[in-house]
């Protein structure tokens, strides 16, 4: 029993701006549930430790550092180092987890 | 989208999508306990380095520094236990090799001449030993101890026993002493 407001079922015409938006009602539609079924909690907790086993954190953590080696310790804020370490930590996560992404059979539960 | 393609497309897509929603979070983590570590000085490393740095960029300013007076700092170079010491070496002892008052910081010299080194010191040695030996024994150990042979000794090694090289000092008989038999 859903017990959020599911937003309006989009209309069949496929005009593209109406397709991406789809896929963000989609991925937000997804999460809601994942939460609410306690799923993304193990998900979280596998992808971390996942992370974590094949040395993404360490490797991110050195790019942190080296980061505030350059910059002095006293400047940096959270922002800056989330968008120094987004876009490499993105790709290695991929990178290092092949399989992982691929979390179809949990989306099955739709 | 339609056809089954599609959907298996999408769902890949979708799931990794879901994927790096959750790489976000942890990324936001990350970035989280990197900036705590850096903000309350956590990272040992990282100060020892600062401090390096800092103390080398003061080094390069002290001696690109033209009003500090460098001349009186390096006759009196302060060691690690902040003591100083003056170039030459003030304290007298006794030679043991000739029993006379020595400033340690002219030792060096003073044992050269003192033990043979130079020439007048051998030659002198030399001569004074084959005065003793043509008074006690005709056989002594040759006093000289380096082995690069002077012009003197090889004159009387020449006038005394041409086939006589008669340079290694630990042989101990040197023919040259024995005049005549």
């Amino acid at each position: 029993k859903p017990s959020v407001n599911r937003p309006p079922t989009p209309d069949e015409d496929d005009a593209p701006e109406s397709f991406e938006k789809d896929e963000v009602t989609l991925r937000e539609i997804i999460n809601v549930k994942l939460v609410e079924s306690g799923e993304k909690e193990n998900l979280m907790e596998l992808v971390r430790d996942r992370l974590v086993e094949c040395g993404w954190k360490d490797e991110m953590r050195i790019v942190c550092r080296e980061h505030v080696k350059k910059k002095g310790r006293k400047d940096v804020t959270v922002d800056e180092l989330i968008r120094v370490i987004t876009p490499k930590g993105r790709g290695r996560a991929v990178e290092q987890n092949p399989k992982l992404h691929c979390i179809s059979c949990s989306l099955m539960v739709f | 989208m339609s056809g089954a393609e599609g959907n298996k497309s999408s769902h890949t897509e979708l799931s990794s999508q879901v994927f790096l929603d959750l790489v976000d979070s942890v990324i936001a983590d990350v970035a989280s306990e990197c900036h705590r570590v850096a903000r309350l000085g956590l990272d040992r490393d990282l100060e020892v380095v600062e401090e390096e740095l800092r103390l080398s960029v003061e080094a390069r300013a002290k001696v690109a520094d033209p009003s500090n007076n460098l001349e009186t700092n390096t006759k009196f170079v302060v060691d690690i236990f902040g003591q100083t010491h003056p170039p030459v070496a003030s304290e007298v002892f006794n030679c043991m090799n000739c029993g006379r008052q020595i400033v340690a910081g002219r030792f060096a010299p003073h044992l050269e001449k003192c033990m043979g080194k130079g020439r007048k010191a051998r030659a002198k040695a030399t001569r004074s030993t084959t005065a003793a030996q043509n008074r006690n024994s005709q056989r002594s150990p040759n006093p000289r101890y380096s082995p690069y042979a002077n012009s003197v000794n090889e004159n009387q090694l020449a006038s005394r026993s041409p086939g006589v090289a008669g340079e290694d000092c630990t042989n101990g008989t040197v023919q040259e002493n024995v005049k005549g038999g």
